[in-house]
């Protein structure tokens, strides 16, 4: 059989909107395990013994198994104890459990890289924790951030193919029934993979920006907020 | 002094774990406006006392008042209280710190770091707190410097900003955690010059310091500590010049080479 990628053109709306159903559950199963792993991650650093046990044994169980057993598991095995979800639903769950216990273990490592003394330091002045947290911790811990948590968002787009085995429609499931029918796999395949590696690239490209952003002592102050300091005149 | 004590420590101790006894019961009474050094060895318990003033260390016994209000406890009705996060950290807003490490915030310029406290303690609005900040930075003479980021400020100048950091919540009381220790030698000078002017305002400090120098032209009174204890204190020119005890005479033997 002759390659031919001219196949693929019928198929890009196809494909197309499959990568919009990838882009739906890895964007929102991360949302969701980005706030769920800075509580998890706070609560992991607390001084409470039980929290921070029962966020170690999370992590532990759900970093610790594939998340293609979380999937089958949500979708498969809880309606046995009689809970059933509609496939998006069901691996919304599964892929938000397990990147809550990757995002959880980053997080923590960036809140705990700020020296205790800078927190002292804001204790010093009268903050209380929340707004240390916010001004102080937050702001410094995203630069240790930045790195592994976007490493950990591009493995978690790939992972989301993992969401085709409960019938989710997105791009690597519908790659799949292209193919299937059409014995073109060398095309629809190659199709498909270019499609993840446009989504995994924007991700580098977020990163790269973040990661200039957070510079901010090379960049210096804004012209904004120099006026917002009185640095420069008003109109200046 | 007739006044009320603006510090006042009683039988404070600090243990850390089983072994070390950090405080072994000090008791020390800084008038308001007075200038108080504290010398001795490194693990005399310098820093930790300075750091049980405002609570970052929570003292095992004993008690610290700072112009007439108890430090991190609520008193009265029987059993004392720990105080909960707000009212601990109104209670900081009055008392500067000013730390070894400088421990300036490096995601702020300069000036971003002086009114910090201003805009999120004290709610002031942004304009406000930074004309005070820019009072503030003429003050430790960093006016050429205050939207430049700490990474591209020698030790002393950031020194100085940490200082103006503390003055701007106009604290009560100043504490300074051996503040020039870290400092190449030559910007020494700077730092303390700054903390002189602030002493000439009748701020009341305490400073724990290995400048001997400073602690005698500055201080109304040196504290020797040793061991976790208050081993002698006085008048400058009696703690330098004709010293009690043998072990703050081998002190002085040592540091005033």
């Amino acid at each position: 059989m002759n390659i031919d990628f001219g196949f693929v053109i019928p198929y890009l709306p196809i494909l197309f909107k499959a990568a919009g159903m990838t882009i739906i559950i890895t964007v929102l199963s991360q949302a969701i395990g980005t706030v769920l792993g800075f509580f998890f991650a706070l609560a992991r650093m607390s001084n409470i013994p039980v929290l921070r046990g029962v966020v170690w044994t999370y992590v532990l169980i759900f970093r610790g198994t594939p998340m293609l057993l979380h999937l089958f598991y949500i979708y498969y095995a809880a309606p046995a104890v009689g809970i059933t979800l509609e496939p998006f639903t069901a691996a919304i769950v599964a892929m938000s459990l397990s990147t809550t216990a990757y995002n959880c273990e980053i997080l923590r490592a960036g809140l705990q890289a700020v020296p205790r003394g800078q927190i002292e330091a804001a204790q010093a002045v009268g903050m209380t924790w929340p707004r240390i947290l916010r001004t102080i911790v937050i702001p410094q811990a995203l630069r240790v951030i930045i790195v592994p948590y976007m490493t950990n968002f591009i493995s978690h787009t790939k992972g989301s193919s993992l969401a085709s085995v409960i019938t989710v429609p997105e791009l690597m499931l519908t790659a799949q029934m292209i193919y299937s029918s059409t014995y073109r796999a060398i095309e629809i395949l190659t199709a498909a993979g270019a499609i993840y590696l446009i989504l995994t690239s924007a991700l580098s490209m977020v990163q790269l920006w973040l990661e200039r952003w957070l510079r901010y002592d090379e960049r210096g102050l804004s012209r904004r907020r120099r006026r917002q300091l009185l640095l420069i005149e008003r109109h200046g | 002094m007739a006044e009320a004590p603006m510090i006042e420590v009683a039988g404070l101790t600090k243990r850390f774990g089983e072994s070390v006894q950090a405080l072994a019961g000090i008791d020390l009474t800084v008038q308001p406006g007075e200038v108080v050094c504290l010398i001795g060895p490194s693990g005399s318990g310098k820093s930790t006392l300075l750091r049980s003033i405002n609570f970052l260390e929570v003292p095992s016994g004993g008690l610290v008042r700072v112009a007439g209000k108890r430090v991190g406890f609520r008193e009265g009705e029987g059993r004392e209280r720990r105080l909960g996060g707000r009212e601990l950290a109104a209670q900081r807003a009055e008392i500067g710190m000013v730390f070894q490490l400088f421990q300036l915030w490096p995601h702020k310029s300069a000036l971003e770091n002086v009114i910090l406290g201003l805009v999120e303690v004290r709610g002031m609005a942004l304009a406000d707190a930074a004309r005070i900040g820019h009072e503030l930075m003429a003050k430790v003479d960093l006016a050429e410097k205050m939207d430049a980021f700490p990474e591209h400020l020698s030790g002393g100048q950031r020194q100085r900003v940490a200082i103006a950091r503390a003055l701007a919540m106009r604290p009560k009381v100043m504490l300074f955690d051996e503040p020039t220790s870290a400092l190449d030698p030559e910007l020494v000078g700077e730092v303390l010059a700054v903390m002189e002017k602030v002493a000439a305002e009748g701020m009341t400090m305490v400073v724990a310091t290995h400048e001997m120098g400073f602690a005698r032209r500055v201080s109304h009174r040196v504290v020797f500590m040793d061991q976790g204890r208050i081993v002698e204190q006085g008048p400058p020119e009696q703690i330098f010049g004709n010293p009690q005890s043998e072990r703050l005479k081998r002190f002085l033997d040592r540091v005033l080479v």
